[in-house]
């Protein structure tokens, strides 16, 4: 698709908002190891909100990309970020503590291997491909570990792998009732592609706001945390799903109205357009 | 932003870099090493197929005639979408067709796969030119060639002006099925792989039966197929630009250079998922 992409100049510098995506969502997915420190669930939904700071990151590096017109369509590159950060994710994820440090390395370590296939191979010679790669691998990795962190309340393998069912008021462990096991974990990979590739996607053109496209993001972010809070009533206590619940239904309301703002601040002009009445007793 | 003219668009094919060349090699058999080094011979075996697995996926998509927005506005031939989005949907779709033959053996299963992807692009292009001609009234033009190399039509004729082509030529059609048959045989090739490593190692390592760790071995299996499925897709787009025709596109000679790159990112990635269950319980 040869269309020209535009985006908007000004805004927070890209490597500022690289340090706060990157320093955030590793804090954030270490407050979820609350959960065994503690031995409760309830701080499940820091992994989503983990998820929504890398996805924030994640929106900008596309914005940073995709300026350099890929020919291939903006969703293109959230889906090779997806794509290679579930690798990464779930290989961390066996480490233990280490796994979302060893995460960030393995993605690092594969989009790298992308961005030079691409930029040596491939011969696209896109001066930021190696390092937006290698962003967007981090991205998708750190993406899909918070939201299954949410979903089964910890970062770790085992837990994301055995599950519980009750059968005739017995717990039974089972391996099917887990994250993995139940395929919960393909319903997020779609769930995390879907609002990386949205925003850019929706926003770009002329007139492009960084404020405006970054906030779509952050509601597309609370928009899949909303989703996977309710997948995690199946994986956690009742009082910590409806913690995580009220965390993205709270957080999802307050970006889409800040969106819907900054929308109306960047329209030409904005009608409020009320839904035609039927006139009583028929026309 | 000043690079919005993408590219460099120079005459001809580029070769690859020797840097990139030599770095694919390298990374290709540091991948078969270290697999053979902490799975042996299984691991290679493995690996092989996931390397593969990953080249018949990027040679593939060069055969599925991707429009993306001009096709839609009926200004260029192809189906009216991204590579991404086609090879996607032919490859899960291939993918589930063998997963769900699995059990009948490797050559059922792949056999599966392949007509799995090669049934929903026959599908798809079907619908594409009964959607084109019956509801658009756009005759099928190639625009790169002028006469279908199968069944010998002529296409300037019913070429509009200022177009490259509309609708979805025989030798497009032939040439989507083709590649949504390998797309799916190369899905399923990987995941196979990965469930014979995953069956044979998870029942070790947690103490229980095969068929009580089923669901997990499959599950990942398949998220990691699809994972390496749309990170070989994305780059195969890359090496695309855009759109492409089919087989007969001159853009299709360029299909050595997905070739490499997609064999040596499918053997970084692959060595990840073959060597994922090493780390359990290190930690």
């Amino acid at each position: 698709m040869s269309v020209k992409v535009e985006v908007g100049a000004g805004g927070i510098p890209h490597n500022q908002i690289l340090i706060y995506g990157l320093v955030g969502s590793l804090v954030l997915i270490y407050l979820t190891y609350l959960n065994t420190v503690t031995n409760t669930q309830y701080f499940a939904f820091f992994g989503g909100l983990a998820a929504v700071a890398a996805l924030i990151w994640g929106t900008d590096t596309i914005k940073h990309l995709c300026s350099y017109g890929l020919g291939t369509g903006v969703p293109s590159a959230g889906m090779i970020a997806l794509g290679s950060g579930i690798i990464a994710a779930i290989f961390g994820a066996t480490t233990g503590i280490f796994a979302p440090i060893v995460t960030v390395i393995i993605a690092a370590i594969i989009g790298a291997v992308a961005g030079l296939m691409a930029n040596h191979v491939v011969r696209m010679d896109i001066p930021v491909m190696i390092v937006s790669l290698i962003e967007l691998a981090i991205v998708g990795a750190m993406t899909v570990l918070g939201l299954t962190a949410m979903a089964c309340g910890t970062f770790e393998f085992l837990g994301m792998i055995t599950g519980t069912v009750v059968i005739l008021g017995f717990a039974v462990e089972a391996y099917g009732a887990s994250v993995i096991g139940g395929s919960i974990i393909a319903v997020i990979f779609m769930l995390g592609a879907i609002a990386i590739q949205h925003s850019f996607n929706a926003c770009l053109g002329p007139g492009e706001q960084q404020d405006r496209t970054l906030m779509l993001a952050a509601e597309c972010g609370f928009l899949s945390m909303i989703t996977v809070a309710i997948i995690s009533f199946a994986f956690i206590g009742l009082l910590a799903a409806l913690v995580s619940l009220l965390v993205s239904i709270v957080g999802w309301i307050y970006t889409y109205t800040k969106y819907i703002e900054l929308a109306k601040r960047d329209a030409y002009a904005w009608l409020d357009a009320q839904p035609i009445m039927e006139p009583k007793g028929g026309a | 932003m000043s690079a919005l003219s993408g590219p460099a668009q120079t005459g001809g094919v580029q070769p690859p870099t020797a840097m990139g060349l030599i770095l694919s090699i390298v990374l290709i058999v540091v991948a078969l090493a270290l697999a053979f080094f902490l799975v042996q011979m299984v691991g290679v075996i493995a690996l092989v197929g996931i390397i593969i697995g990953g080249v018949l996926i990027a040679f593939g998509v060069h055969f599925v005639p991707v429009g993306g927005a001009p096709a839609a506005m009926g200004q260029a031939p192809g189906i009216a979408t991204g590579v991404a989005m086609l090879a996607a949907g032919a490859g899960l779709a291939g993918l589930f067709g063998g997963a769900w033959a699995a059990p009948f053996g490797l050559a059922v299963a792949l056999a599966g796969g392949t007509i799995g992807g090669g049934l929903l692009m026959a599908i798809t292009c079907t619908m594409v030119n009964v959607i084109y001609i019956f509801g658009m009234g756009i005759p099928a033009a190639s625009g790169k060639v002028a006469k279908d190399p199968i069944t010998g039509d002529t296409f300037p004729e019913y070429k509009s002006q200022g177009t490259e082509g509309h609708g979805l030529p025989f030798i497009s059609w032939v040439g989507g099925v083709i590649g949504g048959a390998l797309g799916g045989l190369g899905g399923t090739l990987i995941y196979l792989e990965l469930l014979d490593v995953y069956q044979a190692q998870l029942p070790v390592i947690l103490d229980v039966t095969v068929e009580q760790i089923a669901p997990v071995a499959i599950s990942l299996a398949g998220i990691f197929a699809v994972g390496m499925f749309l990170m070989n897709a994305v780059l195969a787009a890359y090496n695309i630009t855009g759109t492409i025709e089919g087989p007969h596109d001159p853009k299709f000679k360029r299909f050595p250079r997905a070739v490499i790159a997609a064999a040596a990112a499918s053997a970084v990635a692959g060595i990840f998922a073959i060597a994922l269950l090493e780390l359990v319980g290190v930690f």
